[in-house]
């Protein structure tokens, strides 16, 4: 059995300062970790792979960086990695991601499940899984927290409204990782070394995609960053019950606490 | 009405609609619901597509599947212009296949400009996968949604490593539909109109062949929610002496369990008998960091302080103003307790 596993790297928030007062994100310390809601997304693949015989690999498109975070998918356990990298490919946006993932999934071919992370940390982009399934054809399930595999089919727990559901759905079939959904595995010890060392990480172009710059064009454009209000200490709020409870309310979500 | 413009424009061969983005109209809000209600998001995107549509000139258009009738009359009590109605058996309970065929069909025949979708169970699962369908992309779980007039676009805020800051990006020009998926929570209610009145159409939806892939095996509706300990609770509602009574008291835990937080309590409180030493916030008790700390009839003395001057955002409710908690409170409200606690349970619509 083959399963397949995106990965998406996000800068660290532990290197970086947010203020708003200056409304800018302060740098100390630029670097990159794996999206953590895909590393739910690996655990569980990686789980399923403990369970009986499957061959886990992981996939990542965009910027050359994510090299590193294919060898640590390696080093947690991921059997083979793919990189899909070139000036075109790094410059894209997630749409743009999406469609090169598909067509390296499609090139690597005979998968039985594709497992995704629901969302990324650092935009918020829970589109990738759905999308890759619409294109894959292949049935969906979301918001999962649990899988196992049994006779070809398998079987998931998902989050279902206030509690959780749960589902059986033939292979092949894409599945999209609540975040937190599990505590993921630390990298192996003996793998480290030769994860970063000895082994193969493939990359193809976007010529090996069969992608051109126009099909890559970004279909989005960034208008910078929003932030919350300042802290100011002591803000009175004054009117009936009703009238305070309404503008308390309004000010949590507007600085999304809640 | 627009509509039958867009009959017209759809139906002259010459008008070359696709490449243009021309013939792209109205503001769609796919409507989510869990048995026979509609769940919050829903009403929220009903609210905000009402703003967008009156600077757009455009309609805001619902679209429900395997709904009743009356269902579709809330629709528009919320703010809904005309609701689509797809009652077809099949699409009573959720599954992928159907619903997205259901609504693959509408949106190609209907050409919406903008379509909402509540960042939800069902609507998370069902935007992206609409949106390769359709050719086009989806902006998933945004907080804000305002327009760029001049090009006539999206331009959505989408949360930031869970708030910290947040992300500003709008459509190119040349997407079509313009897909969203919108966080539960990030915008109000509307006001239930009862006299706003619009069409209902039943449509008809052409299921053949579509077979659900999943198999539901079960659902468990409520799980008990684990406590959390409050030292790494996110939300903490505290309760005090002011609190008055074990009635008052109730009201704090109501509160807490509407904001899905933790419940905890001043000495006056655990004095009182309301609540568990253990729960007890400040120098004799737990030292709590949560994002959010609504203290409740507390006065604020130096003690208790110690315990949340870590709180990233306090909230303080106390009858007298010069309380020592109202200075150390970002945001304090001088009032009854036991009158401003329910009006806040109600504005969260819980
Ligand atoms: C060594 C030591 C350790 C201590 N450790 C702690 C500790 O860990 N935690 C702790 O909390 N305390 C501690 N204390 C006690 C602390 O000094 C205070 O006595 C205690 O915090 C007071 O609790 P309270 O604010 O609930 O009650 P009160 O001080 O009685 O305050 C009640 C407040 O409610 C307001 N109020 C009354 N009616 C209403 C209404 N209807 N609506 C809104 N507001 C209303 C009043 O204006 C008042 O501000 C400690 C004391 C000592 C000496």
């Amino acid at each position: 059995m083959r399963i397949i596993v995106p990965i998406r790297q996000i800068l660290d928030p532990r290197g970086f300062t947010v203020s708003p007062r200056h409304e800018r994100i302060f740098i100390n310390r630029e670097e990159y970790i794996i999206n953590p809601n895909d590393k739910n997304a690996l655990e569980v693949a990686l789980s399923l792979k403990d369970a009986g015989e499957a061959e886990v690999i992981v996939i990542a498109g965009g910027q050359a960086r994510l090299d590193d975070a294919l060898r640590e998918a390696m080093a947690m356990g991921a059997d083979a990695a793919y990189l899909l990298t070139d000036e075109v490919l790094a410059k894209t946006d997630a749409a743009g991601v999406a469609e090169a993932l598909a067509r390296g999934i499609e090139k690597i071919g005979d998968f039985d499940l594709i497992v995704v992370g629901q969302e990324t940390l650092d935009t918020a982009d829970a589109q990738l899984g759905p999308w890759l399934a619409e294109y894959l054809g292949v049935a969906q399930v979301g918001g999962v927290r649990q899988a196992s595999i049994s006779d070809g089919v398998l079987r998931v727990r998902r989050n279902w409204g206030a509690g959780y559901a749960e589902v059986e759905v033939a292979l092949p079939a894409l599945l999209t990782v609540a975040s937190g959904a599990n505590k993921p595995r630390y990298p192996h010890g003996g793998r480290i070394m030769a994860a970063y060392r000895e082994w193969q990480v493939i990359t193809w172009n976007s010529e090996d995609l069969g992608l051109t710059a126009a099909d890559l064009a970004p279909l989005t454009q960034g208008r910078g960053r929003a932030f919350p209000p300042e802290r100011t200490l002591g803000e009175r709020l004054t009117g009936s019950p009703q009238d305070v409870a309404a503008e308390l309310v309004q000010q949590l979500r507007l600085r999304r606490i809640i | 009405m627009d509509l039958d413009y867009l009959q017209m424009l759809m139906g002259e061969e010459e008008v070359v609609v696709e490449e243009k983005g021309e013939g792209y109209r109205n503001i769609w809000v796919v409507a989510e619901r869990a048995g026979d209600e509609l769940v919050p998001v829903t009403l929220e995107m009903l609210n905000q597509a009402r703003q967008l549509a009156s600077t757009l000139g455009a309609y805001v258009m619902a679209v429900l599947l395997g709904g009743d009738e009356a269902l579709a009359q809330e629709l528009i009590y919320y703010g809904a212009d005309k609701v689509f109605l797809c009652d077809d058996p099949a699409l009573k309970d959720y599954a992928l296949e159907p619903y997205a065929k259901a609504l693959g069909d509408l949106f190609a025949e209907k050409m919406p400009e903008i379509v909402l979708f509540g960042a939800a169970d069902v609507g998370s699962e069902l935007a992206p996968r609409l949106a390769r369908r359709l050719g086009t992309i989806v902006l998933t779980n945004c907080t804000g949604l305002t327009l760029d007039a001049a090009q006539r676009t999206l331009v959505c805020t989408m949360p930031a490593y869970g708030g910290e800051y947040s992300e500003v990006v709008a459509f190119s020009p040349e997407v079509h539909p313009q897909m969203v998926t919108v966080r539960p929570g990030a915008f109000g209610r509307p006001y239930r109109d009862e006299y706003r009145s619009a069409e209902v159409e039943t449509v008809a939806v052409d299921l053949d062949g579509v077979q659900p892939r999943v198999k539901v095996l079960n659902v468990v509706a409520q799980v008990e929610r684990e406590p959390v300990p409050l030292d790494k609770a996110r939300i903490i509602v505290s309760a005090g002496r002011g609190m008055g009574d074990a009635e008052g008291f109730a009201l704090v835990e109501k509160l807490a369990a509407a904001l899905g937080g933790e419940v905890a309590g001043s000495r006056g409180a655990v004095d009182e008998g309301w609540i568990d030493e253990e729960k007890q916030v400040g120098m004799g008790g737990v030292t709590v960091r949560p994002d959010l700390y609504i203290a409740c009839g507390i006065s604020g003395a130096i003690q208790h302080y110690l315990g949340m001057e870590e709180a990233k955002f306090v909230v303080a409710v106390n009858a007298d103003e010069n309380a020592p908690i109202l200075k150390v409170a970002d945001v304090g409200i001088v009032g009854d307790a036991k009158e401003v606690i329910p009006a806040i349970i109600e504005a969260l619509g819980a």
